[in-house]
């Protein structure tokens, strides 16, 4: 295996930074080589700067791709953690649904809701089914479910809507699994009612938020905690301006908003936290 | 390494039960043998397997591919090998599709039945493993996130309040006094 010297550590730290905004320390060391030894290989690299300087020069940027896929973390699970999608069955979207539906009844019900760091998609799916669980007939709503990540290969894992068994046994329950999803070979495909609901693409968190329009819901857990303080307080800044003003941020159960975005205030419903605008 | 799983034997050959039964339990398997797919689908009911074998041809209602099935229902961690006879190979390689993970041509090859099964084991080991840490996460991860639920909390209710009496204390209407007296029944009320 190639081995990393501390001079590139410190080169290709810099380099995943100013292409992903993932803030990675000298520490990490071991993540680094394990991670890129593929990449070097494949491109038959000798060395960790050879790569990089190929990686630089390389217009069409495929080999920047494979670098943000192999070091972005794709850990994730089908309702990772109830609790936010408890939040989200009982109270956020029942809360939206009241406030959104329209006096008439030939107008539809919209929701926007946007996984910012969706990785391979289990997180968008579980509020798709979440809703369709909760709302039966959905032929009433305009439903957008946005997911977007820095990795092309979560997107397109993400689009495709099929996951292996090892990715899809645990967190969900069984009868979720046989109503949502069909099985072909070792492959589970999410169901084509579920799949048309959702969108996935390519979006680097550190870049302007133009273009996405607002949103009733964002979610954006476990993805904070790879940028730099700095990056995270423009990034939650970001947020609070692509959120309707009584719309609801959900973050990762570990994370916190002190000393990162005075704009949210933290509310507590049953056993998880949510935000909202001030 | 022991070779502790659990297998479920369904043929209705006896002599082929009775070849599977012998060579496995001396490999160190658990083994249990169904004479057909009724009785395979009985013992899986009462009890847990971690790898069924089955012919795909049993007398019945329930051949190998209903078996299959109804292993998969009760637990997609229950992995099925299939037997086949050499030609239908193509039935063999349905029942894969179908969620089994290998299938045997007859006649039986047991070196090659092993060297599957200790993969099987491996990655169930995996599986193992994986599932631990993951639940070890998931506890330091819930006993973090309540503590830091209560921080955030406590924080923002600390800001609120700062707020309040920078409000007060700032009031230019009200003179030095009463901006005290109210900022310290603020401070009282807490």
């Amino acid at each position: 295996m190639l081995k990393i010297t501390p001079e590139e550590v410190k080169l290709v730290t810099k380099y995943i930074y100013e292409i992903s905004g993932i803030y990675l320390d000298e520490s990490k060391k071991y993540l680094l080589e394990t991670r890129l030894n593929g990449v070097a290989e494949e491109q038959g690299c000798s060395t960790f700067q050879d790569l990089l300087k190929k990686a630089k020069t390389d217009v069409s940027k495929s080999i920047e791709r494979k670098i943000i896929d192999a070091i972005s973390t794709n850990e994730t699970l089908f309702f990772r953690d109830t609790g936010p999608f408890q939040l989200l069955q009982h109270k956020i979207f029942p809360e939206l649904i009241d406030a959104r539906t329209p006096k008439s009844p030939q107008l539809k019900t919209n929701l926007k809701v946007w996984s910012a760091a969706s990785s391979t998609g289990q997180e968008l799916y579980s509020v798709a089914i979440v809703l369709q669980e909760l709302l039966g007939d959905m032929s009433k709503y305009s439903i957008k479910l946005l997911g977007t990540d820095i990795s092309d290969a979560a997107v397109s894992q993400a689009s495709s809507g099929k996951f292996n068994k090892f990715e899809i046994e645990r967190g969900l329950a069984r009868d979720k699994l046989t109503k949502y999803f069909s099985m072909s070979g070792q492959t589970w495909k999410i169901n084509d009612q579920i799949r048309a609901l959702v969108n996935f693409r390519k979006f680097n968190l550190m870049t302007p938020f133009t273009g996405l329009g607002k949103f009733d819901v964002v979610l954006c857990r476990n993805v904070a905690i790879y940028f730099t303080l700095e990056d995270r307080k423009k990034l939650f800044n970001k947020i609070a301006d692509v959120l309707e003003p009584d719309g609801y941020l959900i973050i990762g159960s570990t994370e916190s908003l002190t000393g990162i975005c005075p704009r949210f205030i933290p509310k507590r419903h049953l056993r998880s936290i949510f935000y909202q605008l001030k | 390494m022991m070779n502790s799983m659990t297998i479920l034997i369904a043929d209705d050959d006896p002599v082929i039960r009775k070849l599977f039964e012998k060579r496995l339990k001396k490999e160190g398997y658990e083994v249990t043998v169904a004479a057909d797919g009724m009785e395979a689908a009985r013992l899986l009911d009462a009890t847990s397997f971690d790898v069924v074998i089955t012919d795909l041809v049993m007398p019945g209602d329930i051949g190998g591919i209903e078996l299959l099935k109804i292993a998969k229902d009760k637990s997609v961690d229950i992995e099925v090998i299939v037997i086949t006879a050499h030609s239908s190979v193509d039935t063999a390689v349905d029942a894969m599709k179908k969620g089994a993970v290998d299938y045997l041509e007859k006649p039986i090859n047991f070196d090659e039945l092993f060297l599957r099964l200790e993969k099987i084991a491996e990655v169930k080991a995996l599986m193992k493993n994986a599932g631990d840490l993951r639940e070890a996460m998931n506890v330091t991860e819930s006993s973090a996130a309540q503590t830091i639920q209560d921080l955030e909390i406590v924080n923002s209710q600390q800001q609120a309040l700062l707020d309040k009496l920078e409000a007060i204390l700032s009031d230019s209407h009200q003179d030095e006094y009463s901006r005290l007296e109210q900022a310290l029944q603020l401070l009282e009320s807490r």
